[in-house]
């Protein structure tokens, strides 16, 4: 039995499903997400390699741009975290260590950051109550990235569609006691 | 009050670290006199009235440090820089490489 | 012409006017005041709905008990003020003037025993004399001992207002953000037209008012615009605005501060209107608004006139009075004087007749009014006395009578049950002043208006001195273009709505001279005239001493209605203007903010985010005890049953780890992961000790300084690769070490190559420690790897996999001084590997330990940890002067190295055990020489860590004692007197448990 391989465990355990009438919630379970960051001298070449292998043009400051199943996220200057479906065994840390090779520096995230989706039409009323950000829509689209906290709990988040639809990435252990602030935002409008 | 990060745009005074005086600059620590360099680079400030550079810290946000120009009686800020151009742009071309 | 009620329509309510009036007359409320049942209407405020029933008194005044009333019609109510709802939501103090009428609204009077109507304390009014200005600070001074057994709590219960309910408050609190391009604060005309002109551009306008319905003073006069009733106009306006999708309203919003940066803080009052909350829906919330510009039209507020008992029941605001006429279909009284200083005594004549009322008399301090006045005065059959001052009230709990003082110099007594006063307006630019500007004074209008704005605030409306309905119209739409324009919209045209300007000549009346019986300035807090008088004579002149001597502008209201005639009285007795005697400056929040709203959800348990570390289901399955620290919920010990408490638990994972292994989540400590071409280099300057000699797979203790020599932090580091390290911290650390590490990389050395990522969370990390931690461990990690003592040594660090392929980390690190090791996985398989740590130490007679368990072992070890690294000690202190560097620079070297902080006399770190073993120690126990008396002088340092240690079977400690090192055989006291204790100990090494670190290594 030792030598059994473990059983991952989601972060949602406690969580339970978020459906209203404009208003859903949505914890994506599957991800592999690495953050990377350029090293000194390597802003171009950086660029140019993800350019190469995935098509996309590293967005320089905050937003999102996809490439070849990958998002890549603005996280702060000079770095950014890729976010991809963990199917057919995708560990993007590897997969971008061996892409970027001294030239960028590459961390696992996988297991540190967990992303939710919040979607529907009361979702940027019930986000203005704990995100300090003007996510109307004039002020933040699809691709627009925001560093920020969420009543006290520091997020990653941004747009994905018009309905709208959002992600937030969070730091794991903060799950619980961000599902409890969002569903008493949430109250309010029938969840 | 609401500082302008380069990187992230305006953002709420509760996102940022106020950490000090953004004028002093570290000194040698082999210079003869690094001890009385070192005192007044950590404790000795004049406190004028009128614009101060401050170094802040988007700790909520990017995780950028700035320097911040204020106003200390009015709050009012000039201008906000991404603190490691500055450092980059004071620093003597010497000692870009180590 | 609308009559009072004489019973057809309206019920029991004898004072509702047969018509006029917002309010829906179609529909009846029933709520009790003082246990009595009254009716209402949707739409009326407490107040309202009270004048309607004909009830006058409503509550005790705060020292001298006097019967006291409705003043006003809005948020500046200094008296009515009453205790809303019952049991958890009982809420005292509530203005019963904005507090608006429910279906089963219960409401009490305050400060009366045993009932309003006969009030036992009315006999302080006989005491009066030593109630004065500054009774406070007179009575009850000595003995001094008698203050807190006696005097307050006497004056407590004789004094104190309202009752706050002792239950938990049941209902929710909400907090949110809104951006808009302009804010308008205020929903009265001017802020109407300044939203509707904001608002046609598209632009975002959020417009805020405190009342549940807009209009303000417009629609209170009933005065016309474009010809039609002003609430036409509103009701128009509202409806464009309503239907906008860039514009929200909020109404029962009041903004309540100025911020920098163009940000408010406002209150919605979401649910108060109503009996209990919807489901979901929060009682309050809490609005942040950032707003690139801001109109501000928060209207003015009427003074009281100071006469003899201007504050009996009946004596009311002439504002309000039109108020409760037009807005409510209330009349306040049917017989009344008019007592003012300004022309629109008329227009409350006016109203008064129309409501059906007898007008005695319109009493006018001026010698010389305007021929308009006369002929409104006349038209309405009243006597006109100009030149004239009400002295004084008669009658007792209402007022039957007024005496005059006549031009003439004669006294007269006119009868009436309602006095109307107007001593003029006082604009409410509370909001113009929280950022410190200073107001200026008008003496044209009698009254401050503001001085420089904030950035990015405009004025409309009375605000600006701006009193008549056709200039607020005008006023308001230009301030929204500009406003607008500021914001960056091209403005639109918006054709000003039409209505006349009513006369506002007013002229001085701070206070009638020779009143007959108390005349109050403030009416809240019981200051009078004389008040100010008595402050002026015994030295407080300064606006700043007269409030803090007398009490004048505290409490719920702040003196919206005391202040400036306060200072206009202290001003005439000192000879100086009213700019010279100054203003007081306010602060927000401009009305009462409840503590619930402020705190939001944060409260209880939830006042803080929780960090659940990678094995808290499990710890729980397993009846652990889990302590706080930081934001993370830890476990602190995991108790079996029959045990007795804590200590027999704590000592048997001790005893546990000791013989056999156990195993601690130490996932919570702080990660970091650095790599760049410089990161050695970099760490070198961090750390005070050398770095770059670390060998790739090894690790290192670290402890980093602060640049003043002190310690900041310790923790581990590890070489994973050339340029690869990952650190750790300690847990109540890990932010602040980024944030540090961040500073010396972005702004002391930006030209170094080194990226820093946090890696707390991305492992589980468990510390398996004992002398079968590595047998343990042999059942997880997979074959190919070595972790025989040969192949993996004391200090040793290896990226290995576990249970057939999971990646891991390996660290052979020990702060339990037996042989350790860290184990980590992606957190997402922490819960698994917890469960076959447990599952597979069976057989080793394993178990989990908390941090207790970890505190006792690192004390019995000797090893540092958050009581001695408490920002006052240096490495040398805590005995690790060796470590630190004396080639390299790194932060702290320099400062470090001051005489101060390398003086052999510092307190520094050793052990102690007491000398009877059977008695206990305590942590913060002062260290004093074994005959030397307990005094400050003699005190050579402090006990930091103390422990039962199950390996010696009696208590041990750390403690920093001055040349601790040095005195090891010593006897010292080890004296406690905040607990009692005063111990004799004996000073001993600060390793209690293999000195010469045999077990670590295996």
């Amino acid at each position: 039995m030792a030598n059994q391989t473990l059983l991952a465990t989601s972060a949602f355990l406690h969580w339970k499903p978020v459906k209203a009438l404009n208003f859903t919630v949505e914890p994506r379970e599957t991800l592999t997400m690495a953050s990377f960051a350029a090293a000194k001298g390597k802003k171009d070449a950086l660029a140019a390699a993800i350019r190469a292998a995935y098509g996309a043009d590293l967005p320089k400051g905050s937003g999102r741009v996809e490439g070849n199943g990958i998002a890549f996220v603005w996280a702060g200057p000079d770095q950014w975290l890729a976010i991809a479906e963990r199917k057919d065994g995708r560990d993007l840390e590897s997969e971008l260590k061996a892409a970027l090779s001294g030239i960028a520096s590459v961390v696992d995230q996988s297991d540190g950051r967990v992303v939710v989706r919040i979607s529907g039409s009361d979702a940027r009323a019930i986000l203005a109550k704990g995100i300090p950000v003007d996510l109307d829509a004039r002020a933040f689209k699809p691709g627009n990235v925001a560093i920020t906290h969420a009543s006290h709990i520091g997020v990653i988040l941004w747009q994905i569609d018009d309905k709208p639809t959002y992600e937030v990435a969070l730091f794991r252990s903060y799950v619980d006691s961000f599902a409890h602030w969002l569903l008493d935002s949430a109250a309010e409008y029938g969840v | 009050m609401r500082i302008a990060c380069p990187y992230c745009g305006e953002r709420s005074l509760d996102e940022f670290l106020y950490s000090g005086d953004a004028t002093v600059k570290r000194p040698d620590f082999a210079s003869p006199t690094a001890a009385n360099e070192f005192v007044s680079y950590t404790y000795e400030r004049s406190n004028p009235p009128g614009m101060h550079r401050e170094l802040w810290y988007h700790s909520a946000g990017c995780h950028a440090w700035l320097v911040v120009t204020r106003g200390i009686a009015t709050h009012a800020i000039t201008s906000v820089e991404v603190a490691r151009d500055v450092a980059l742009n004071e620093k003597p071309a010497t000692k870009d490489s180590i | 012409m609308a009559t009072p009620g004489q019973g057809s329509g309206t019920g029991s309510q004898p004072n509702r006017l047969e018509t006029g009036g917002l309010v829906d007359r179609s529909r009846i409320v029933r709520f009790t005041f003082d246990g009595k049942t009254y009716t209402g209407h949707p739409g009326d405020t407490l107040a309202s709905a009270l004048i309607a029933n004909g009830v006058s008194l409503t509550g005790r005044s705060f020292k001298y008990h006097r019967p006291r009333g409705i003043l006003s019609a809005g948020s500046e109510e200094p008296n009515a003020l009453v205790e809303l709802r019952e049991g958890a939501r009982r809420e005292p103090n509530t203005r019963a003037t904005v507090a608006e009428v429910f279906d089963g609204l219960v409401a009490r009077s305050q400060n009366r025993w045993p009932s309003l109507d006969f009030d036992v304390m009315a006999v302080n009014s006989l005491l009066s004399p030593i109630f004065v200005a500054g009774f406070y600070y007179k009575t009850f001074m000595w003995p001094s001992a008698l203050w807190e057994k006696l005097y307050e709590p006497a004056i407590r219960r004789a004094a104190g207002l309202g009752r706050a309910s002792d239950e938990a408050d049941p209902d929710t609190y909400d907090k949110a953000t809104a951006f808009a391009d302009v804010l308008v604060i205020g929903g009265g005309t001017a802020g109407l037209a300044a939203a509707l002109a904001a608002a046609r551009t598209n632009a975002r306008v959020i417009l805020v008012d405190e009342n549940a319905t807009l209009g303000g003073r417009g629609v209170d006069d009933g005065a016309d615009i474009n010809g039609n009733p002003a609430h036409e106009w509103v009701r128009t306006v509202e409806a464009e605005l309503s239907s906008a999708p860039n514009v929200r309203i909020l109404r029962r919003t009041t903004a309540f501060g100025t911020y920098d940066g163009g940000t408010y803080g406002a209150v919605e009052r979401v649910s108060d209107h109503l009996a209990v909350a919807a489901q979901g829906v929060p009682r309050q919330r809490l609005w942040r608004i950032v707003a690139k510009e801001t109109v501000l039209a928060s209207g003015a507020t009427e003074r009281p006139v100071v006469f003899g008992g201007n504050d009996r029941p009946g004596v009311m605001l002439a504002g309000a009075v039109r108020t409760y006429i037009n807005r409510f279909g209330v009349l306040p009284g049917r017989r009344a004087v008019v007592f003012t200083n300004n022309d629109y005594g008329a227009s409350t004549v006016a109203a008064l007749k129309r409501a059906g009322a007898e007008v005695v008399a319109l009493v006018d301090s001026r010698a010389q009014i305007s021929d308009e006045v006369k002929r409104i005065a006349s038209e309405a059959g009243a006597r006109l006395l100009l030149g004239a001052v009400v002295t004084g009230t008669l009658g007792k709990k209402r007022v039957t009578g007024v005496t005059i003082h006549t031009r003439t110099g004669e006294e007269e007594r006119l009868d009436c049950d309602l006095v109307a006063m107007s001593g003029g307006w006082n604009p409410n630019i509370q909001l113009t002043t929280h950022l410190g500007s200073k107001p200026t004074w008008n003496d044209k209008l009698l009254c401050f208006l503001p001085g420089t704005l904030p950035h990015g605030m405009s004025l409309a409306g009375a605000v600006a001195g701006d009193f008549t309905l056709g200039k607020t119209l005008v006023g308001g739409t230009s301030a929204g273009s500009a406003a607008v324009t500021a914001a960056g919209y091209a403005a639109v045209s918006v054709p000003v709505p039409k209505a006349a300007d009513e006369s506002d000549a007013v002229a001085p009346l701070w206070r009638v001279k020779s009143p007959n019986g108390k005349a109050f300035v403030d009416q809240q807090n019981d200051v009078t005239e004389s008040d100010i008088e008595l402050a002026e004579r015994e030295g407080f002149r300064a606006v700043e001493h007269l409030k803090r001597y007398t009490t004048l502008g505290m409490a719920t209201d702040q003196g919206r209605t005391a202040n400036v005639n306060a200072l206009a009285i202290m001003a005439e007795i000192t000879g100086r203007t009213i700019p010279q005697t100054g203003i007081t400056v306010a602060r927000p929040p401009y009305t009462p903010v409840s503590l619930g709203t402020l705190a939001g959800h944060h409260r209880e348990k939830h006042f803080k985010p929780t960090r659940l570390p990678p094995s808290y289901r499990w710890a729980k399955e397993n009846g652990c005890v889990f302590v706080e620290t930081g934001l993370w919920l830890r476990p602190s010990y995991f108790p079996r049953p029959g045990e007795k408490d804590w200590l027999e638990t704590v000592k048997r994972e001790v005893t546990t780890v000791r013989n056999a292994v156990g195993i601690c989540d130490v996932s919570t400590l702080g990660k970091v992961d650095l790599q760049g071409a410089d990161t050695a280099a970099f760490l070198d300057r961090i750390y005070m000790n050398g770095l770059k000699t670390l060998p790739i797979g090894k690790c290192r203790y670290g402890g980093m300084l602060r640049e003043d020599g002190i310690l900041m932090d310790d923790g581990t580091v590890a070489r994973l690769g050339e340029n690869h390290y990952f650190i750790t911290t300690t847990t109540a650390n890990a932010v602040k070490v980024v944030q540090h590490m961040e500073y010396c990389a972005q702004w002391l050395w930006p030209e170094l190559d080194v990226q820093i990522v946090s890696a707390t969370e991305q492992w589980a990390q468990y510390a398996v420690a004992g002398p079968k931690s590595r047998e343990l461990l042999q059942k997880i990690v997979d074959p190919a790897f070595d972790i025989t003592d040969a192949g993996f040594p004391y200090l040793g660090v290896g990226e290995i996999t576990v249970c057939g392929g999971i990646k891991a980390r390996l660290f052979r690190l020990s702060f339990s001084g037996e042989r350790a090791y860290e184990i980590g996985v992606p957190a997402r398989y922490g819960d698994a590997l917890m469960r076959r740590l447990a599952e597979a130490g069976k057989e080793f007679g394993a178990c989990a330990y908390g941090t207790e368990a970890l505190g006792v072992m690192r004390i019995e070890k000797g090893h540092i940890s958050g009581p001695e690294l408490n920002g006052t000690t240096t490495p040398r202190d805590v005995g690790l002067g060796g470590m630190v560097s004396t080639k390299k620079d790194f932060i702290g070297h320099v400062l470090g190295k001051r005489p101060g902080l390398v003086d052999p006399e510092r307190p520094a770190l050793i052990g102690f055990r007491p000398l009877d073993r059977s008695q206990r120690l305590r942590s913060g126990a002062h260290f004093l020489k074994r005959d030397a008396q307990a005094t400050a002088e003699n005190d050579e340092g402090y006990m930091t860590s103390v422990a039962y240690s199950p390996s010696n079977g009696h208590w041990v400690g750390l403690g920093l004692l001055k040349r601790g090192p040095e005195r090891i055989g010593e006897i010292v006291r080890a004296y406690d007197p905040v607990r009692g204790g005063d111990t004799l100990v004996e000073v001993v090494s600060p390793v209690f448990v293999d000195p010469e670190g045999v077990r670590v290594r295996g």
